[in-house]
């Protein structure tokens, strides 16, 4: 019995699976929690105050994962997270996230290739900003930048669609 | 690259091995191809598809050439044939690319129907490989001149591995069977409905949660197995069935 529970541990490291209701907070704009989200099932709305309100910075789905800032910075959250409909997620601290990383390494390519997408999004965004001046004024400009580069590029093919 | 897909059909082919000496792919192939064709669908090579490690350069340049000639029929018919990288074949990624429009990557995640897909080769999750890239390749360059003298030796490793395949279970109680399947679980936790790899030659369909599944698309080296995507539906089939 031990063995299996050792097993069953080590296999998902201390990855944690919780479910949130509909409209309930994943996690709040400015707290400290250091853990990352991968949506299971369900939906999750991110968003950010601002001074004109609630800016709405993402809709995520099944497979999507947020909150990875917090876990590599240890800084306090960004943004906030609302489930949309009952939503289950999967969460992990950063030791997790390194035992996942040690036996699932696709899922650093993909945090990496993520966190590339936006370094190369606010670069192409800060340069139209230098050109025209007025935008990077804007209320949350720089967190709308980070989650405009969530689109994933390419793929879709005709056959069958 | 392509990582992140929207494939309502598709086929999904792995381990070919073409240029091997006792590979069937190259036989088999054509006839595959043009079902393919036929029922509009898009064709993924999950890894190993040529044998840059053990084959003799003349008879991959040759088998290769036909393969390759199918796969630019199917692309000027409208498919996409997408390349999932093995152990291999990891030199074709900048050669591929370049020389016939096929679309290289390291895995896939489909999304067909409403069901999330990975593919990948699962090379990755070979202990053997993963304690020891070099030696693991060395072996393989060192098995290719055996296999060309007494290409039945494949036949004998064949056997050996399909043994210990059947029997690895049995030993560890009903435990979880295999690398592979505490790798798929890992992948099905992260908001995947089916996780599809190649690279161990056994084709299985092994539900390893309610709603999750995983398999193994087997080889061409010796018949042919399949999995067919069909907005979202998955099925293992074997060539010729």
């Amino acid at each position: 019995m031990f063995k299996k529970l050792i097993k069953s541990s080590e296999a998902h490291g201390t990855e944690l699976s919780r479910t949130f209701a509909d409209a309930e907070l994943i996690c709040r704009e400015g707290d400290s929690s250091a853990e990352m989200f991968v949506i299971r099932r369900g939906s999750v709305r991110v968003f950010k105050a601002s001074a004109r309100g609630e800016l709405e910075l993402a809709v995520l789905t099944k497979g999507d994962f947020f909150g990875e800032m917090s876990v590599l910075e240890g800084l306090p959250r960004d943004a906030s997270a609302q489930a949309i409909g009952e939503a289950e997620v999967l969460v992990m601290t950063a030791g997790a996230l390194l035992v996942r990383l040690r036996r699932d390494p696709t899922f650093a390519f993909e945090l990496l290739r993520r966190l590339s997408g936006r370094v190369r999004s606010l670069n192409a965004r800060l340069v139209l900003a230098a050109g025209n001046g007025s935008d990077s004024q804007r209320p949350g400009f720089g967190q709308a930048l980070l989650y405009q580069s969530e689109a994933k590029p390419g793929g879709s093919t005709a056959r069958g669609d | 690259m392509i990582i992140d897909t929207t494939q309502e059909r598709m086929l999904v082919v792995s381990d070919l091995h073409v240029g091997n000496p006792y590979s069937a792919a190259t036989r088999t192939l054509g006839e595959f191809f043009e079902y393919a064709e036929s029922g509009r669908y898009n064709l993924c090579i999950n890894g190993d598809g040529f044998e840059i490690l053990q084959a003799r350069f003349a008879s991959l340049a040759a088998e290769s050439a036909i393969v390759l000639r199918g796969i630019r029929r199917l692309i000027d018919s409208g498919a996409t044939v997408l390349y999932v990288v093995g152990n291999h074949d990891i030199a074709l990624e900048n050669f591929l690319t370049a020389w016939s429009g096929i679309h290289i990557t390291p895995f896939l995640n489909v999304t067909s129907g409403s069901r999330r897909i990975r593919i990948e080769h699962g090379h990755l999750y070979d202990p053997s490989f993963v304690k020891s890239p070099q030696l693991y390749e060395w072996l393989t360059r060192a098995a290719g001149p055996l296999l060309h003298f007494y290409p039945d030796v494949y036949r004998l490793w064949d056997h050996y591995e399909t043994l210990r395949h059947r029997l690895r279970p049995r030993l560890s109680g009903d435990r979880q069977s295999s690398v592979y399947h505490e790798a798929a679980a890992m992948l099905l936790r992260r908001g995947f409905d089916a996780v599809v790899f190649g690279h161990t030659h056994h084709s299985e369909d092994v539900a390893l949660t309610p709603e999750g599944r995983y398999l193994n698309c087997g080889t061409w080296v010796r018949g042919g197995s399949f999995v067919e995507i069909d907005r979202g539906q998955l099925t293992l089939r074997r060539w010729g069935d």
